[in-house]
């Protein structure tokens, strides 16, 4: 482009540049002539664009043309122009005539070609430009919405992949391709955890048997002191299981979303409820509470946020030392539960997932995950951190808003 | 009183009835939604212990069919479904109350027995044993007609250990019934033994023998002497 804009000036310049030349040549030629006839120098004319001096010169001068500067009179300023330098004998006297011509006009002319012309091919590019983005982005768009769907593709997230309807060929096959993947996906997603439901379920009744063959089994007799223990643990491990076995079901149902209802639930009070309900097993191993709470209501399913709740308040005593502090703070914005316990920074390992306990715990292990699971269908965050040798387990209630491009 | 067991497993049937059965009480037992819905069309029950998960049949039609006929029959909902909308509907539906499986049976009696006890209401709100009264709504101790201060869960490990009263109770049961499932299993039960030391104690400056026998390492058992 910037190649054929050089030519086409280069062009236009040449062929003006010729006429003027022409013009000068032919002002020549009417001098010559009325030398010719006269045999004296005609009288300088001088008119709007032309001027043209003789002056006396020794020996003849090289005929040729030059770029010059030519002064208009009327409007009193110098303006460029093109000059022709020749020579005319007028008896036997050599005359230098110095023909000069105004090129403002040719200038302009240039000028205001090359402007349209240069006006035209931008306006042309421009369009040019937004045509192709139009169409392009029109084009693409089922390609980019796939796209942006697959980026967001969740495997336990119940929104289905959009179809894209497209008249391109290819897109409508890798719009198949992806709808068919993302289905059997979520399909053996939902298969695997149906399986680990209905398993818990199937646990529950046999579990149920045991507990009452075991209830029934303490009512017979008096056992002696090796029986009674070995009932004991019996008793225990049948409740680790079955508290194990109630957390799977919990966090699959939280999982899929299948606790439904809100309500407005008082927070504070139901902290206070809990920390009387847990009275006795802080008590029991000499922990100081510190509680500070604001009035703060949260619009949630209340079971949920009670579990939430015990379940961090539990950890908190469960995995603390004998003569150790709880602090409980509440804010607007934020719960945080702080407890002494062993002195270890646990950030670095995941303890919000399944399983991962600490080597002393008995718990289900699931508490953490299940925590976080409530939080994150409320859009809190559940985060950890270790200061001061406590530690410390913080629920942001109001997420910073994720930047645009995220959302989606 | 007079229970109806609507269960599948017989497993879980025979234990439940055997738990009733040796207190005086007639237990009646179906093993399937048909059987079932026959008996309670025949008889009327004090209460009626519900499986809600049949082979033949959903449980809550059973309940459905009690309201309908509007006999006036306790019905405790026991389900593997641990579901809160199942409770929920059940509670809709207008059973008395909801047990999960697994469940202590002293925990399943202590929960019939309250039914009963509020269906066979008639003014009367009192809990009696030989010489200790129990005040249902306000929630309070007298022995021999004075009152004697209780805690609420000494209030109510009472009240737990009355409806199991000549039962081992164990202390696994105890701790769920006060504490809920929140307790944990691992963690001595040191605070289960100096509530039921208090209890004892009251009672026994009340004038009351001693009740609360301890039934080596597994639990406790409340009997007369």
């Amino acid at each position: 482009m910037l190649f054929t804009g050089i030519v086409y000036y280069w062009a236009i310049t040449m062929i003006l540049k010729g006429q003027e030349n022409k013009d000068l040549a032919e002002e020549e030629q009417e001098v010559f002539s009325y030398v010719n006839t006269n045999h004296q120098l005609p009288p300088e004319p001088k008119s709007n664009s032309q001027h043209t001096t003789f002056t006396v010169v020794n020996s003849p001068v090289k005929r040729k043309f030059v770029g010059s500067v030519f002064r208009n009179e009327k409007e009193g300023e110098n303006e460029p122009g093109r000059g022709l330098i020749t020579n005319v004998t007028v008896n036997g006297i050599h005359y230098k005539v110095f023909i000069v011509e105004s090129s403002v006009e040719t200038d302009d002319l240039i000028q205001i070609i090359f402007g349209i012309t240069i006006g035209v091919i931008l306006i042309l590019l421009a369009i040019l430009f937004m045509v192709n983005k139009l169409v392009l982005s029109r084009i693409w768009q089922p390609f980019y919405s796939i796209l942006e769907q697959l980026k967001s593709f969740n495997v336990s997230n119940k929104a289905e992949i959009i179809p894209q309807r497209s008249t391109i060929e290819e897109f409508t096959e890798l719009n198949n391709a992806v709808l068919t993947m993302s289905s059997r996906v979520k399909s053996e997603y939902n298969d695997l955890k149906a399986f680990t439901e209905n398993a818990s379920h199937e646990l529950l009744t046999p579990l149920a048997i045991i507990n009452s063959k075991l209830d029934t089994l303490v009512q017979t007799d008096s056992f002696s002191e090796r029986q009674s223990a070995l009932l004991n643990d019996l008793y225990t491990s049948v409740s680790r299981l079955t508290r194990l076995n109630q957390a799977m079901l919990l966090l699959s149902r939280i999982e899929n979303q299948l606790i439904p209802g809100t309500e407005p639930v008082e927070l504070d009070e139901l902290i206070n409820d809990n920390i009387i309900q847990l009275h006795e097993l802080y008590t029991d191993k000499d922990i100081r509470l510190t509680v500070n709470l604001v009035h703060k209501t949260l619009n949630a399913n209340k079971y949920l946020i009670e579990v939430l709740v015990s379940n961090l308040l539990i950890n908190a005593i469960r995995h603390n030392v004998s003569k150790g502090e709880i602090a409980i703070m509440l804010t607007d914005e934020k719960l945080v539960v702080e407890n002494t316990g062993i002195p270890q920074d646990l950030s670095g390992q995941n303890i919000f997932k399944r399983f991962n306990k600490s080597a002393g715990s008995e718990g289900s292990g699931l508490g953490l995950t299940i925590s976080n699971q409530i939080c994150e269908n409320y859009g809190f965050r559940l985060s950890y951190a270790y200061k001061q040798n406590k530690h410390a387990f913080m629920v942001n209630f109001k997420l910073p808003q994720a930047p645009d491009f995220l959302q989606n | 009183m007079k229970l109806l067991i609507v269960e599948d497993e017989a497993g879980l049937r025979d234990s439940i009835r055997e738990y009733f059965a040796d207190a005086g009480s007639v237990c009646e037992v179906a093993g399937d939604f048909e059987s079932a819905l026959q008996k309670i069309n025949l008889y009327r029950y004090d209460c009626i212990i519900l499986d809600i998960t049949l082979p033949d049949g959903n449980g809550l039609e059973i309940l459905k069919a009690l309201k309908r006929h509007r006999y006036p029959d306790g019905v405790l909902i026991v389900s593997a479904k641990n579901a809160l909308d199942d409770r929920l509907k059940g509670l809709d539906l207008g059973a008395d109350d909801y047990l999960s499986k697994p469940f202590h049976l002293s925990e399943l009696r202590a929960r019939v027995t309250a039914i009963i006890r509020r269906k066979s209401f008639d003014g009367n709100h009192l809990v009696v044993f030989n010489e200790i009264e129990l005040d249902l709504l306000a929630r309070s101790v007298a022995v021999n007609g004075v009152d004697v201060k209780f805690t609420k869960k000494e209030y109510d490990l009472l009240l737990y250990f009355i409806a199991n009263k000549g039962k081992v109770v164990t202390k696994n049961a105890i701790a769920e019934h006060l504490w809920g499932d929140s307790i944990d299993v691992s963690s001595n039960f040191d605070f289960i033994y100096s509530h039921i030391k208090n209890t004892r104690k009251k009672l026994m400056e009340a004038g009351c023998p001693d009740y609360i026998q301890m039934v080596y390492g597994m639990g406790y058992k409340f009997s007369e002497v």
